[in-house]
C-alpha cells in the first residue's frame, strides 16, 4: 500500500464527522484537545477582564466603580475562572492534543471519556458564567470558607452555583486524570520503556494521578457543604457538632496540592521546549523525575500552612512549617536542571525562550515569597493581605502562564501547519513582563503596609493610593500584552504561510507527523529505541508514512491501536476504538440535568437525570464488546498479541483501578472527617448515639464476603469455559445486603439535621447505599452480557472491572458499618 | 506497575505517616492525656516513639530500595527508586522532627 492511499483509508476510518456536526460527535483526542484549549482561554479572557475590573476598582481610593456585592462576585469570579476554569482545563487539553503524539500512540485510552469530560467542563463552566451575567454570581471567595459561605450568612443560590458547578467541572478533572494516567502507563509506542518516556509525559503522569488523590477531598467539602445548605445536614455549624474548620482542612488538602497540580504540567512544558531552544538534551532526566515524583507528595504535606492563623497547636504548626521548607529542594533540583541545561547548550533566544526566561525571574522570587509566608510568624503578619495576593500570582502567573505561552509559541506550528509571519508575540512578551511585575511587586509593597485581601476599597489615608495606582496601570499593560498574544495567535491562523514540519529541530515524536497533525496521528507505530526518537533516526516520519511500522495496514475499518506493558514498553494488547458518537454530549447534558436539578431544587427531575444517566450507561458499555473470540492479532514486523478483550487486565480494568483510587481517596477524606469532628468540634458527643444493630452489621458483612467470594467463584466458571449462572446471583444477593444494612443506617441515624453525628453517618450510609447499588448494576449487567453471548472463557475482561467494582463496594461497606455500629457500642 | 510502585512507595510512606502522627497528635490532645516519664510527657513520648518508628520504616525501605532482591532490574527505575526512598527517609526526620522540638496540645 502506498503512503497516500494508507492516509486516505485511515483519515476515512479516523476522521470526525465533517462541519460543526463533526464538534458535537467527535471523540478524537486532536479535536477535542483544541476544544479544550480553546475554550480553557476564553475563560482566560473572562477571568482576565474580571482582574481588570478589579484593579479599576481599586486604582483609587473610595471608588464607586462597582459596589461591595458586585465587587465580590466579580472577584470570587476571577479567582474560580483562572483556578478550574482556566488552569486544569488547560493543562488536561494540552495533554489531550500532546500525548497520543508525544507518547507515539494513536489516541487516548478511552476517546469518548474525553469527549464527556470536555462536555461536562463546557457544561459546569456555563452555569457559572450564566449565574455571572444574570448577577447572582457566587460570592464567598474562591475558597468558599463557611460559616460565611453557609445557609445562615449566604442564603442566596449564589454559594449553590459555585458548590455543584465546580463539582460539575470537577468530573471533567477526574475524567481527564483517569485518562491520562492509563494512557501514559499502558498507550506508548512500543520500546518506550520508563526510562525512554518522554519528559512531558512523565509530569502529566505525575500530575494525573495528583489530581486523582486531591480533587475528591474537595468534592467531599463540597457535597456536604450544599447538603448543609439544602437539607440543613450541619456538618460545618459549630453549635450542631459540626466544625468551619473542616472546610478549611477540606478544601486546603485539595487547594495545596492544586498549585502544584498546576505548576507541574507547566514544568513539563518548560522540560520539553528548553532543552530544544538550548539544542542539547535536558541535564539530569533521572533527578528531574525524582524531583517531579518529590513535590507531588511532598506538596500534599503542606495544606495547614493555609491554616496557620486558624489557632492550630504549636506542634501542628511545625509540621507544616518544615514540610513547606522542604518543599523547595525538589523544587530547586528542577530549576538546577534547567540552568545545567541552558550552561550546557547554546539558547536561542526564539519566543518561546523568552517566556521560560519570564517563568525563571518571576517563579524563583514567587518561590522565595512561598519559603517567607512558610515560616509561621511572618504568615501571622502577613495573612490575609495582598502580600499574598502578590505571592500567589508570582507562583502561578510565573509557574503557568508564562510556560505556557512558551508551550504554545512552540507547539503553535504542530496545531497549524504554518509558521508566524507577524512578530507581535515578542513585544506582547515584553509587555506581559513588565506589566506582571509592575501590577505584582506594588501588591506586595501594599501588602506589607496593611493593605487587605478582597476588600472593595480604601481610603485616601491608608496611604496605599499611589502604590494601588501604579498597581492598576501595570496590570492594563499586562492585559494588552495578553491581547496581543491573542491578536499574534489569530493572525498566525489566518496567515497562510506554510511552515516546516519540524520547525524546532526537536526530538519527541509529536514532530514526526505532519502538520496539522492527521485524525490518526501516525500512519504506523514507531518502534522506540530512545528518548528523542528524532534524533536517533531522523529519516524515522517517511518510514512511519511508508508504513514500516506496527498497524501500518487498515484492516476491518478498525481504529486500532496496541498497548505496551507498564515498565519495559513490550506490547501486550491489541485495541479497537469505538467511532463517532453523541453519546459523550447526550450523557453530559444528562448529568448537567442532575445538577441544575439540585442547583434549582427541582427534586423530581434528579431521579429522571438519574436513570437517564443509567440508561445511557448501560449503553456506552454495551456498545463495546464481541459475540466472537478474537484471534491475536498482527500488529506488523511480525509481532501478535491477544485482544484487550482477552485479558484480565484490559484497559477498563486499569480505567477502573484509578476511578476507584480517586474513590477511595473520598472515602478516606469522609472517614478523616469524622474523625476530626468527633476528637476536635466543639459540640461532641452529640445528644444520641446510634443504637448498635448486631443483625444489620451482620447482613452488611456476610453481604460483602458473599459478593466478593461470588464474583471469584464467576470468574472461576467462566475461565472453566462454562456460563456462570449461580455466581453473579450471589454476588448480587452480596449486593442487596450491603445495600440494605447501609440503608438501614440512614434510616436509623439519630437526628441527621440536629448534630453532625447524625448527618455524617447519614453520608456514610449513603456512600455505602450508592455503592452497593452501582455493584448490583454492574453484576446485573453482566448478567445480560453473560445472556446476550458477550463472554466467554477467552473474554473474560468484564468480569475482572465488575469484580474490582464489586470488592471495592464490598471493602467500604464493611467499613462504614464498622465505623457507625462501632461508635454505638462504644457510647 | 511494580516499578512505578517503587518509585512512589517511600514518598507516599512518609506522605501517610505524617498524616498519621499529626492526627495522633489531635487525638493525644483531644484526649487529655497526662502524666509524665523521666521528665518528658506522656504524649510527646507517644509520639516520639511514633516518629522513631516512622524513621525505621523509612530506613528499611531505602534499604529494600537498594536491596538486589527488590530493586529494579531497571538501572534507570533503580536509581528514581532510590532518589524517591531518600525523599521519603529525608523528609520524615525533617517534617517530624517538631515531635522533639515544639510544644505541643498548646
Amino acid at each position: 500500500m502506498k503512503a497516500l492511499e494508507r492516509h486516505r483509508k485511515l483519515t476515512a476510518i479516523w476522521a470526525s464527522e465533517p462541519g460543526f456536526r463533526g464538534w458535537f460527535s467527535t471523540v478524537n483526542h486532536t479535536d477535542l484537545g483544541r476544544m479544550f484549549l480553546t475554550t480553557a482561554f476564553f475563560f482566560f479572557i473572562v477571568g482576565g477582564l474580571l482582574a481588570m475590573l478589579i484593579r479599576a476598582q481599586l486604582a483609587t481610593p473610595h471608588s464607586a466603580f462597582a459596589g461591595p456585592e458586585i465587587y465580590n462576585q466579580i472577584f470570587t469570579m476571577h479567582g474560580t475562572i483562572m483556578m478550574f476554569l482556566f488552569a486544569i482545563p488547560t493543562f488536561e487539553g494540552l495533554a489531550i492534543y500532546l500525548l497520543p503524539k508525544i507518547l507515539g500512540s494513536r489516541d487516548l485510552a478511552f476517546p469518548r471519556l474525553t469527549a464527556y469530560g470536555y462536555w461536562c467542563y463546557v457544561f459546569g463552566g456555563s452555569m457559572l458564567l450564566v449565574a455571572m451575567v444574570l448577577g447572582i454570581a457566587p460570592d464567598g471567595g474562591w475558597f468558599m470558607y463557611p460559616p460565611l459561605s453557609g445557609p445562615i450568612h449566604s442564603p442566596g443560590i449564589n454559594t449553590d452555583f459555585w458548590l455543584i458547578g465546580i463539582t460539575f467541572v470537577e468530573i471533567s478533572a477526574i475524567a481527564a486524570a483517569v485518562e491520562i494516567t492509563v494512557s501514559v502507563l499502558k498507550y506508548r509506542a512500543p520500546g518506550m520503556s520508563l526510562d525512554k518516556m518522554p519528559i512531558f509525559a512523565w509530569y502529566a503522569l505525575i500530575t494525573a494521578l495528583m489530581i486523582l488523590t486531591g480533587f475528591p477531598p474537595l468534592i467531599l467539602g463540597s457535597v456536604l457543604l450544599e447538603l448543609e445548605r439544602a437539607f440543613g445536614l450541619p456538618f460545618f455549624q459549630v453549635d450542631l457538632g459540626g466544625d468551619s474548620l473542616l472546610w478549611q482542612h477540606l478544601f486546603w488538602l485539595f487547594g495545596h496540592p492544586e498549585v502544584y497540580i498546576i505548576f507541574l504540567p507547566a514544568a513539563g512544558v518548560i522540560s520539553t521546549v528548553l532543552p530544544v531552544m538550548c539544542r542539547t538534551p535536558l541535564l539530569g532526566y533521572g533527578w528531574v523525575v525524582a524531583a517531579a515524583v518529590s513535590l507531588a507528595f511532598l506538596s500534599f504535606g503542606l495544606w495547614v500552612h493555609h491554616m496557620f492563623t486558624t489557632g492550630i497547636p504549636h506542634m501542628g504548626l511545625a509540621f507544616f512549617s518544615a514540610a513547606s521548607t522542604l518543599v523547595a529542594v525538589p523544587t530547586g533540583i528542577q530549576i538546577f536542571a534547567w540552568i545545567g541545561t541552558m550552561w550546557k547548550g547554546s539558547p536561542d533566544l526564539r519566543l518561546p525562550m523568552l517566556h521560560i526566561l519570564g517563568f525563571f525571574c518571576t517563579f524563583v522570587i514567587g518561590g522565595l515569597t512561598g519559603v517567607m509566608v512558610a515560616v509561621v510568624p511572618f504568615d501571622w503578619q502577613a495573612h490575609d493581605t495582598a502580600f499574598i495576593t502578590a505571592h500567589l500570582h508570582y507562583v502561578l502567573f510565573g509557574g503557568f502562564v508564562f510556560p505556557i505561552f512558551a508551550g504554545l509559541y512552540y507547539w503553535l506550528p504542530h496545531f497549524t501547519g504554518r509558521q508566524r509571519f507577524f512578530r507581535l508575540g515578542e513585544f506582547a512578551f515584553a509587555l506581559i513582563f513588565v506589566g506582571f511585575h509592575v501590577t505584582f511587586l506594588a501588591m506586595h509593597w501594599v501588602g506589607l503596609l496593611g493593605q487587605r485581601r478582597r476588600i472593595p476599597t480604601y481610603a485616601p489615608e491608608d496611604g496605599w493610593t499611589t502604590i494601588n495606582l501604579i498597581s492598576s496601570v501595570g496590570s492594563f499593560v499586562l492585559a494588552i500584552g495578553i491581547a496581543m498574544v491573542l491578536l499574534d495567535v489569530i493572525l498566525h491562523g489566518l496567515t497562510f504561510y506554510r511552515g516546516p514540519r519540524n520547525p524546532w529541530n526537536a526530538g519527541t515524536l509529536e514532530w514526526a507527523m505532519t502538520t496539522p497533525a492527521p485524525a490518526y496521528n501516525f500512519a504506523s507505530l514507531p518502534h522506540v529505541t530512545g528518548r528523542e526518537p528524532l534524533h536517533d533516526d531522523p529519516d524515522l516520519p517517511a518510514r512511519l508514512a511508508r508504513g514500516e511500522g506496527y498497524l501500518g495496514t487498515p484492516k476491518h475499518d478498525w481504529r486500532e491501536t496496541l498497548t505496551v506493558d507498564i515498565a519495559s514498553g513490550q506490547p501486550d494488547m491489541h485495541v479497537i476504538y469505538p467511532g463517532n458518537t453523541r453519546l459523550p454530549i447526550v450523557m453530559s447534558a444528562v448529568t448537567g440535568l442532575f445538577f441544575l436539578s439540585l442547583l434549582l431544587k427541582f427534586y423530581w427531575t434528579v431521579p429522571v437525570a438519574v436513570a437517564g444517566v443509567i440508561c445511557l450507561a448501560w449503553r456506552w458499555v454495551w456498545k463495546q464488546g464481541r459475540k466472537d473470540d478474537l484471534e491475536p492479532m498482527s500488529l506488523g514486523r511480525g509481532l501478535k498479541v491477544a485482544n484487550a478483550a482477552m485479558s484480565r487486565r484490559s484497559p477498563g480494568w486499569w480505567g477502573s483501578a484509578f476511578l476507584l483510587t480517586a474513590n477511595a481517596t473520598f472515602f478516606g477524606s469522609l472517614l478523616f472527617g469524622f474523625a476530626f469532628l468527633w476528637t476536635v468540634a466543639p459540640g461532641w458527643p452529640p445528644p444520641a448515639w446510634l443504637t448498635a444493630s448486631p443483625f444489620e452489621l451482620g447482613a452488611g458483612l456476610a453481604g460483602a464476603v458473599l459478593s466478593s467470594g461470588a464474583m471469584r467463584h464467576t470468574m472461576r466458571t467462566n475461565r472453566k469455559g462454562s456460563k456462570p449462572v449461580l455466581g453473579p446471583i450471589l454476588a448480587l444477593a452480596g449486593a442487596l445486603a450491603i445495600a440494605f444494612a447501609c440503608a438501614a443506617l440512614m434510616t436509623r441515624a439519630p437526628a441527621p439535621m440536629e448534630h453532625a453525628y447524625g448527618a455524617t453517618l447519614m453520608v456514610l450510609g449513603g456512600y455505602g447505599l450508592f455503592h452497593a447499588c452501582l455493584a448490583a448494576l454492574m453484576v446485573i449487567f453482566l448478567i445480560a452480557r453473560v445472556r446476550g453471548g458477550y463472554t466467554s472463557g477467552g473474554r473474560q475482561a468484564e468480569f475482572s472491572i465488575v469484580t474490582l467494582w464489586v470488592d471495592y463496594a464490598a471493602v467500604i461497606g464493611v467499613l462504614i458499618l464498622l465505623v457507625a455500629h462501632a461508635s454505638g457500642f462504644s457510647s | 506497575m511494580k516499578d512505578i510502585l517503587r518509585i512512589l512507595i517511600a514518598p507516599l510512606t512518609w506522605l501517610a505517616a505524617f498524616s498519621a502522627i499529626y492526627g495522633l497528635h489531635g487525638v493525644l490532645c483531644a484526649s487529655g492525656i497526662s502524666g509524665q516519664t523521666l521528665g518528658i510527657s506522656w504524649v510527646r513520648l507517644i509520639l516520639m516513639g511514633a516518629y522513631i518508628l516512622v524513621i525505621l520504616g523509612q530506613i528499611a525501605l531505602v534499604a529494600v530500595l537498594y536491596h538486589p532482591k527488590f530493586a529494579s532490574r531497571s538501572s534507570f527505575v533503580r536509581f528514581v527508586s532510590q532518589a524517591t526512598g531518600w525523599v521519603g527517609l529525608v523528609a520524615a526526620i525533617w517534617s517530624l522532627a517538631p515531635v522533639v522540638m515544639t510544644s505541643h496540645c498548646g
